[in-house]
């Protein structure tokens, strides 16, 4: 790789992945509202949020380099749990509302406090997470216990001191942003601006500003007017990462729009296309589900943007609408295995997909707890495994080969010992590092490159 | 054939789907029960587009399905409201509930155009898993060949029905199928007048959002109207009420598909709180005491085979 052996750069792409950390219960029997369900780092990479079907949210923060304990530098530990929401019962419509955390993305930080986004189906909340090392002691007005003292009792007057204290993580709603969106909200995106937002469900996409709840406009409507005719929903939306006036939002029949919220107040016209026409010699029965988009991001650059469908994972130029300009075959092996995929409902499997910092690289989860990786320079990809057997600190991660068919090779796994509960679907990429978390069912895995 | 079992297979199972959907935590997912329609449509497309009436008695061969109903008996039994199993006009489509005594004697006849011997089709019935891949897949070409899938009822598929004869009676494909289908098409008023004490009831229940209609469909508009007509009707009920229900539209378009028996679960969907009030001059849900969503009644109504995966 690096091919010209280019002088000043550092192994360039070629990791080596090491275990780092898994947070979670280790025992077999796990309990749904454990499932992590969104994973998320801030824009500096010094926290990572999960969100998970219980509707909990708990905060890792990393370690500062330390000189006594120099190996835990970079370690992430548990910084703040708050339950985020709750279950709801709409009754008008008889309907469960799932406390389960969709998505969960981070606010630019402005201050001490870091503030996020989380979103369930129904309902998003900005939360407000900050610290408190120092309580105030010598109240006039009440004792160290907070019960008030009798004013006539008061002979002196003093002037309350600062005391350090025990770090105390808070987490406190600030605002919840209801009742905009009738279907299933499946996306949430900060904008360039810092100050609004948008939230996708399936046939609506709301623009927010952060500091108003009652009030949000819609830009996307794809709901026909006779629900009959509906052929198409939204899957997922994002904000340019630089221009505030575009966003993107992905279809289940595979396409991507890209909406410049410039051109009109209703981006129902998309301003770009993008679509693969499709290979007619691989047609199935299951050919429309698995070209419904999973997940579409946008490269740092905002130059790219990547979509994950339920095989691959393309990468697209914004300046070309035609197709993508790299195609990267996920697990191929199970084409001819969809139909056993549509009666268990994995074939509904909706994964995630992310980039690197330096966007030289895209990795996305895979059943059996493996991942891919790949380097879009070096074409290389790779499949790791995220388990508690190669779980030892600072352990090479073995790369793991599937085999289709035919012969197999020793250290291969055959399509059919795949385990199909054990799947991969929300990674994360530290916006700079090479550190990367991978949710496992329950388990959050936590690896670092060597080279780190 | 394999594929057409193949196809069989895949409808029953994404009926299943939906049913469970129905009941899942959180409501109706719109994105999954779209992606299950879409497959629900292509098998049933090609179901319908493979010519091999032999199949018949060779699929019901291999289904576990107890034929309870004679065609010649489709007013027998059928309820006059929900409480009662389904008769066989209900179970459109789906021919395994067909009763054998009656194919033996029409299989070649009516199917002027195919080339598919009896035999081999009984011989077929046994189709090893393996091919089942390559059999969807090139039913799929055939079925793509015939015209795409965006259409309900893709003249393909009107052409293949063409030779099926519509037997008096109307046992081939009576009642739930969507009646433009059959090439007679003025025969679905003919075809029914056995079968209306079974449709209309239902039709009745299904049409209560609608005001109710009376009767029989067989005097007014061919029957795939009143659901549609009952769709149309609630949305904008629905919207002039101020707010908006969340509508599955897409399990609509099963019930444009499969008729009067689905009808029950269009009402049935979440969003299914004002319909509910609205139907409620259908005597035959009130009659089901402690029913949240009126669940079983609509189950009686599909296939029975169905009724024993969500039986509990």
């Amino acid at each position: 790789m690096a091919g010209a052996g280019g002088g000043g750069c550092p192994a360039g792409n070629d990791f080596q992945w090491c275990f780092s950390q898994v947070k979670g219960a280790v025992d077999e029997d796990v309990a749904e509202a454990d499932i992590i369900s969104t994973v998320e780092f801030n824009y500096s990479g010094d926290l990572l949020a999960t969100g998970d079907k219980g509707g909990r949210v708990v905060i890792f923060q990393r370690e500062q380099e330390n000189k006594i304990r120099p190996h835990s530098r970079g370690e992430y530990n548990v910084y703040s749990t708050f339950q985020s929401h709750e279950p709801e019962f709409d009754y008008l419509k008889s309907l469960e509302i799932e406390e389960k955390i969709n998505k969960i993305r981070w606010l630019p930080q402005q201050n001490a406090a870091h503030f996020l986004l989380s979103t369930n189906d129904k309902t998003i909340k900005l939360w407000k997470i900050s610290e408190r090392d120092k309580r105030a002691e010598g109240y006039n007005l009440k004792d160290e216990d907070g019960r008030l003292r009798d004013p006539f009792r008061i002979t002196a007057l003093r002037v309350p001191i600062l005391k350090p204290m025990d770090l105390m993580v808070e987490a406190s709603p600030r605002r919840i942003f209801a009742n905009a969106h009738t279907y299933h909200i499946n996306s949430i995106s900060v904008n360039s601006d810092h100050e609004t937002y948008l939230s996708a469900d399936d046939l609506r996409i709301n623009l927010w500003h952060l500091e108003i709840t009652d009030r949000s406009f819609n830009i996307v409507d794809i709901k026909p007017a006779n629900m009959e005719e509906l052929t198409e929903v939204i899957t997922a939306a994002e904000f340019h990462p630089h221009q505030c006036n575009v966003l993107v939002y992905s279809s289940s029949k595979g396409t991507v729009r890209l909406c410049d919220m410039r051109s009109s107040a209703l981006c129902d016209r998309h301003s770009k296309f993008f679509e693969e026409p499709e290979d007619p010699s691989s047609r199935s029965f299951f050919s429309e589900i698995i070209s419904s988009i999973s997940d579409v991001k946008f490269s740092h650059s905002g130059r790219y943007m990547m979509t994950r469908d339920y095989l691959s994972v393309k990468v697209w130029d914004l300046n070309m609408e035609s197709r993508p300009v790299e195609t990267h075959q996920v697990h191929e092996y199970l084409r001819s295995k969809l139909c056993s995929l549509y009666e268990n409902d994995c074939i509904f499997d909706k994964f995630e997909c992310c980039w690197n910092g330096s966007d030289s690289a895209v990795m996305t989860g895979s059943y059996n707890n493996f991942f891919r990786m790949f380097d879009r320079s070096t074409r290389r990809d790779v499949t790791l495994e995220a388990s508690r057997e190669s779980s030892k600190p600072r352990a090479s991660l073995k790369p793991r080969k599937v085999c289709a068919g035919g012969k197999r090779k020793k250290d291969e796994i055959s399509v059919d010992s795949l385990d199909f509960n054990k799947k991969i679907l929300h990674t994360a990429w530290h916006p700079v590092d090479n550190v990367i978390a991978v949710a496992a069912t329950n388990n959050l895995y936590i690896f670092q490159d060597k080279a780190n | 054939m394999e594929f057409k079992l193949e196809a069989h297979r895949i409808v029953s199972i994404s009926l299943g789907k939906i049913y469970n959907s129905r009941v899942q935590r959180g409501g109706i997912k719109l994105h999954k029960n779209l992606l299950v329609s879409l497959v629900l449509r292509s098998a049933r497309q090609v179901y319908l587009s493979d010519p091999c009436p032999g199949l018949y008695l060779a699929g019901s061969a291999e289904t576990p399905v107890p034929p309870p109903q004679q065609p010649g008996e489709p007013a027998a039994g059928p309820p006059a409201g929900w409480g009662e199993p389904p008769p066989p006009t209900v179970l459109a489509a789906w021919p395994e509930t067909q009763p054998q005594p009656e194919r033996p004697a029409v299989p070649d006849a009516p199917r002027a155009g195919d080339a598919e011997p009896a035999d081999a089709v009984a011989g077929a019935g046994g189709a090893s898993p393996g091919r089942e891949a390559d059999a969807a897949e090139a039913a799929w070409g055939r079925v793509a060949a015939a015209g795409g899938v965006s259409d309900l009822l893709p003249e393909g598929l009107r052409g293949a029905r063409r030779p099926c004869g519509c037997p008096a009676g109307g046992e081939d494909r009576p009642g739930a199928s969507p009646r433009a289908d059959c090439c007679c098409a003025p025969r679905p008023a003919e075809d029914e007048p056995p079968a209306p004490p079974v449709v209309c009831p239902r039709k009745r229940g299904a049409a209560g959002a609608g005001g109710g209609h009376a009767g029989c469909p067989a005097p007014d508009s061919t029957p795939l109207k009143k659901p549609r007509r009952n769709l149309e009707e609630q949305p904008s009920a629905a919207e002039e009420d101020g707010e908006e229900e969340m509508e599955t539209g897409n399990v609509a378009n099963l019930i444009s598909i499969f008729g009067s028996s689905f009808s029950g679960l269009l009402r049935k969907s979440p969003g299914a709180g004002r319909e509910k009030e609205e139907a409620e001059e259908s005597g035959a849900e009130a009659a089901e005491p402690g029913q949240i969503c009126c669940d079983k009644p609509v189950l009686r109504d599909i296939n029975p085979w169905s009724t024993a995966i969500v039986a509990f």
